[in-house]
């Protein structure tokens, strides 16, 4: 217990002294390096240098006073990158209309969320941390760094990520408004009419914007449009500043979205989930869509009915780029295995099925730039693991963001909180996931397992 | 306990005592506009002026004049000090060496705010907001109200406080004269304002300070957008934003009114002028150390003056509150430790299993309590002062939720600081009130022993120069029985049964008292329409004719407390409950079945 508050305290001091992130240096050597995008590196080293990939190949030296991991029989590959997630952050919907454009989960992040911890035990250094599905627009979604150990929730940030916004198909926005509130969406075809309702609205207010800057320039005292968050959140998507993310199924609406875009020339989109993707595979190939699945999660209500554990492999050679993501809090933790899923469904190489969880998720956020592979000149975010991260067998060992060490698997305590409760002593994992479980993308699955094993949620 | 005016004490007190006299007495003065329509006589007392001898006068935290003089005169203090000639029209107060200190001023709280009825479901066992609740129904969900929405900036403590509301008299007799309250609500529930905790008809005769500032909270709407945090933050950068707009818009069109339509008036965005201006802060709630940071970060974005509110894990956030330098008022909502559930002692069965995780969760728990009470010290060693909120706190609890602060390393000058000089400055009337000095409100707050002393008792509180006086704890007689010791009196019977209702606003509730025993083996049990079950009584005691005993009941969730507070008289009683943090209520009741 003493050995924790002192660790705790040291990230406490760490977190304070330095307003920007933390960034550190060290040496892993003698490794299997998995490059994800030029190919792999046996018996070598990877040098760090503040937060930063400088050095790749062999017989490299360590700073003075960088510390130096042995890699050797070890596999070192990127930080795996969860495109679909709903940790580090205290608010998953704002369901108390169809379109909420004006939200943002970023304002709410929980660095203290033990889920991205648990995350990082799963060699996971950086997840999309999104609004929920209740709503056809949901709101602003942020991409953090797993950065556990720091109270201060600006440091989760992953800085310069482009902003992405949530939007959702089916039935979970036609039940929330339609069905809860008789109001527009009650339809497939009403969430249509969220969204090109939602793009006029802003292209209106853009204009009554240019027209008041005219204005202004004859006239200071012209009067300015009232200020709309929504609105405007949605011109930026028009703008072309932010990535839509949507929540679908079905082939049908993943189609009809398709169709709203092309309307709007808006040009970046990835479709999340995505049960059915692989009936259009071609068609978003043809647009430059990508797509986030599941390697085999389905059935858990009736538009996930027609699935296949085969979506990733053919979205994959078809030309989309493709990501597996968790959406759980559990599922997480073990994304390499489901990377390794589709080579048994559909015959990946070892790079194709990597890729899905490394640097394809990386160029959904629109990171690959800076994550996602390990190159010269990227961040330092990578995982190391006991044996190849596709065999079953693996076990991450290291996982590190930014070059500092987050996850140290032989330095793992019992109870690695940053704050606890002061009147129950309680570990705490329920809490999260009662708070979360609201309308989120697999409402109800979570209960059926849970009944299923006899667990008894608090 | 009893409040007595001087004159009510000094000569009808004692008549009244004597029932024959009491006709008389009522028969000759009633009608006379002299009398308050409660029929509590509400008389000038002879002399407005008071003296204080030989006192421990605390001018201020860490200065003390010992066997000083103080002379309380017109509402103000005259005098205080050494060597002070006594006018001879003052009355002397038996205070001798006794403390005492500037009225002590709540630096947020709802005190005489009157919870509005829908939550007084007080004594009622409803799950606030448990499953299966009906979301209310919001008239257009993508324009719900401002008041759906729970923004309510434009409502003012003078037109929601209730100036006989019972939670003032609570924290008066603690030595709160003064008080920051607002109204309740969600996001933004309204303007803050400096009252005084004395007594008035109405709102405005206490009101010392219009709009102290903007109360803001992460609190979310019911049903309707915001429902939550990300909401809640969104709505407010647009409200700030539009006043702003608005505000320009008022001014260009005052300029000039041909060239512009008529801006149209709102009574939310209006209410921002002030902080827009810079003229008052937002006050705003950050219990815990995420909201601190966000409310930093909406702050540093909309740039309006800040006081950091209600906040309770200040031990995690104290450098970053350090190089704010915003006021700061910490929360006296403490929790208290878990009680330890001693395991049934079974024979049977002789090996004892040691849970070496929950241990260690324990050990946790009671680590993170530590940083807890430990929040108000830390503070103070970082030298940064702070208030204190009584938001959601039960009055009773207040002064041992300060000791606790002392005991986990805060000095008794920083908690007098927090009580007066550092809530003066904040508000801005330090010249006026905080520190025992000539020509000052006379807010005074007369102790028997140091106030932070276990076994202290406040035994005279002056507000505007008014005295409120009490009475000191019962001191048991050496091998007596204190709570025989009555005056006098005949011990009520309390065995049997009682009926009872609770008045609490919207809703009674009914119910059987039943106690068995007697004297210090009393014990009890109570039914109620609004609870189910049999609740049993504990800490029963008796002391003249008063009885007093707290039960614990659930509500959803949480445990809430109650604290009955009642005079038999004969068959009848009446008195109080106090509610956990809900309000006090009025009980009455009668015997029916006697033992």
């Amino acid at each position: 217990m003493f050995k924790i508050l002192n660790i705790l305290n040291l990230l406490f001091l760490v977190s304070f002294a330095q307003a920007q992130v933390t960034k550190g240096s060290l040496l892993i050597k003698n490794g299997t390096i998995l490059t994800v995008t030029k190919g792999n590196m046996e018996n070598s080293d990877l040098l760090v240098e503040n937060g930063k990939i400088t050095k790749m190949g062999k017989g490299l030296v360590a700073p003075a006073g960088a510390q130096t991991i042995d890699a050797t029989g070890k596999f070192i590959m990127p930080g795996i990158i969860d495109a679909h997630s709903h940790i580090g952050i205290d608010v998953v919907n704002e369901a108390s209309r169809p379109s909420t454009a004006d939200v943002w989960v970023g304002d709410a992040l929980d660095p203290l969320d033990l889920s991205v911890y648990r995350a990082l035990a799963g060699g996971v250094t950086a997840s999309h941390a999104m609004h929920g599905s209740a709503n056809a627009v949901g709101g602003e979604c942020e991409t953090i760094k797993h950065r556990y150990g720091t109270l201060n929730p600006e440091e989760m940030r992953m800085e310069g990520a482009p902003r992405t916004i949530k939007f959702a198909l089916g039935e979970n926005p036609m039940r929330v408004h339609g069905e809860g509130n008789r109001i527009v969406p009650a339809t497939r075809m009403g969430v249509e009419q969220v969204f090109r309702k939602g793009f006029e609205e802003a292209k209106a207010y853009m204009a009554s914007w240019e027209t008041y800057e005219k204005e202004k320039v004859k006239n200071p005292a012209a009067v300015k449009p009232v200020y709309n968050k929504r609105h405007e959140t949605m011109a930026e998507i028009l703008k072309g500043n932010i990535i839509i993310h949507c929540h679908s199924y079905r082939s049908d609406e993943i189609l009809m979205l398709l169709n709203v875009c092309k309307d709007y020339q808006i040009k970046r989109l990835v479709f999340q989930h995505t049960n059915e993707g692989f009936k259009v595979a071609p068609e978003l190939a043809a647009y430059g869509a990508m797509a986030s699945v599941f390697a085999d999660w389905w059935a858990y209500k009736f538009e996930v009915y027609y699935s296949t554990a085969y979506n990733a492999a053919i979205l994959t050679k078809n030309g989309v780029v493709t990501s597996i993501n968790s959406d759980s809090e559990e599922y997480i933790r073990h994304l390499y295995h489901e990377a390794a899923k589709t080579q048994r469904y559909g015959s990946l190489s070892d790079e194709e099925a990597l890729a899905l969880i490394t640097i394809n998720p990386a160029k959904q956020l629109g990171i690959d730039q800076r994550v996602g592979s390990l190159e010269v000149g990227k961040d330092a975010d990578i995982a190391i693991f006991d044996g190849h991260p596709l065999s079953i067998y693996a076990v991450p060992q290291y996982t590190i963001v930014d070059g500092v060490v987050r996850f140290n698997r032989s330095k793992d305590a019992a109870d690695q909180r940053l704050q606890a409760s002061a009147t129950r002593a309680e570990t705490g994992f329920f809490l999260h996931k009662e708070q979360h479980n609201h309308d989120r993308c697999l409402e109800g699955a979570f209960e059926n397992t849970a009944t299923f094993f006899g667990l008894e949620r608090e | 306990m009893i409040i007595k005016d001087l004159i009510f004490s000094r000569w009808i007190y004692p008549l009244l005592k004597k029932e024959k006299v009491t006709g008389f007495f009522a028969f000759m003065l009633m009608g006379s506009c002299l009398f308050a329509q409660s029929g509590i006589p509400e008389l000038m007392p002879v002399t407005q002026t008071y003296v204080l001898q030989n006192v421990q006068i605390v001018v201020r935290p860490g200065q003390i004049i010992s066997g000083g003089t103080v002379i309380i005169q017109d509402g103000l203090i005259q005098a205080a000090g050494k060597d002070i000639a006594i006018p001879a029209h003052a009355r002397k107060i038996k205070a001798d060496s006794m403390f005492v200190y500037a009225g002590f001023i709540e630096g947020l709280s709802q005190s005489g705010i009157p919870r509005p009825e829908s939550a007084a479901g007080a004594t009622g066992a409803r799950t606030p907001g448990g499953q299966g609740q009906q979301r209310p129904r919001v008239s257009d969900p993508w324009n719900p109200t401002y008041e759906e929405s729970g923004i309510t900036p434009y409502v003012r403590v003078r037109d929601v406080f209730k100036s006989d509301d019972k939670s003032i008299e609570e924290m008066r007799k603690l030595g709160f004269t003064a008080a920051q309250v607002y109204p309740i609500g969600r996001m933004l529930p309204g303007q803050a304002s400096l009252v005084s905790l004395g007594t008035g008809k109405n709102a405005d005769e206490l009101l010392l300070k219009e709009n102290t500032g903007l109360i803001a909270s992460f609190s979310p709407a019911s049903g309707a957008f915001p429902s939550t945090i990300i909401g809640v933050m969104s709505r407010l950068r647009e409200l700030y934003k539009n006043a702003a707009r608005l505000q320009e818009y008022q001014k260009n069109y005052s300029a000039n009114p041909l060239s512009v339509n008529r801006p149209v008036a709102d009574k939310c965005l209006e209410a921002f002028f002030p902080v827009l201006d810079g003229k008052v802060p937002l006050i705003f709630q950050s219990p815990d150390m995420k909201s601190v940071y966000r409310v930093q970060a909406l702050k540093n974005e909309l740039k309006f003056a800040v006081h950091y509110a209600d906040v309770k894990e200040g031990y995690y956030v104290g450098d970053l509150l350090k190089a704010e330098g915003k006021p700061i008022i910490i929360s006296l909502d403490l929790p208290k430790a878990a009680e330890e559930k001693k395991p049934v002692a079974d024979s049977s069965k002789s090996i004892v299993i040691k849970d070496v995780e929950m241990d260690a969760l324990k050990a946790r728990t009671a680590e993170e309590l530590k940083r807890l009470e430990g929040q108000a010290a830390k503070l103070a060693a970082l030298g940064l002062p702070f208030s204190f909120s009584t938001v959601g706190v039960k009055a009773t609890d207040i002064k041992e939720t300060i000791r606790r602060m002392i005991k986990a390393g805060l000095t008794e000058d920083q908690a007098l600081a927090a009580l007066t000089t550092t809530p003066a400055a904040q508000l801005g009337v330090s010249n006026r009130f905080g520190t025992v000095e000539k020509g000052r409100t006379a807010n005074l707050v007369v102790s028997d022993k140091s106030y932070f002393d276990e076994k202290s008792s406040v035994r005279f509180v002056f507000i505007d120069g008014k005295i409120f006086e009490y009475e000191g704890k019962p001191v048991p007689k050496a091998g007596g029985n204190a709570n025989a010791a009555g005056k006098g009196a005949e011990a009520p019977k309390v065995a049997g049964k009682w009926s009872y209702t609770i008045k609490a606003p919207g809703m009674n509730s009914e119910g059987l008292l039943t106690f068995k025993g007697s004297g210090s083996d009393l014990t009890g049990e109570w039914t109620s329409s609004q609870v189910p079950g049999t609740n049993p009584i504990s800490n029963v005691s008796v002391d003249g004719n008063k009885l007093s005993f707290t039960s614990n009941i659930s509500m959803g969730s949480r445990q809430v407390s109650l604290d009955f507070n009642l005079i038999i008289d004969g068959n009848s009683l009446s008195g109080t409950v106090g509610v956990g943090t809900f309000g006090t209520f009025d009980v009455s009741g009668a015997k029916i079945d006697g033992q």
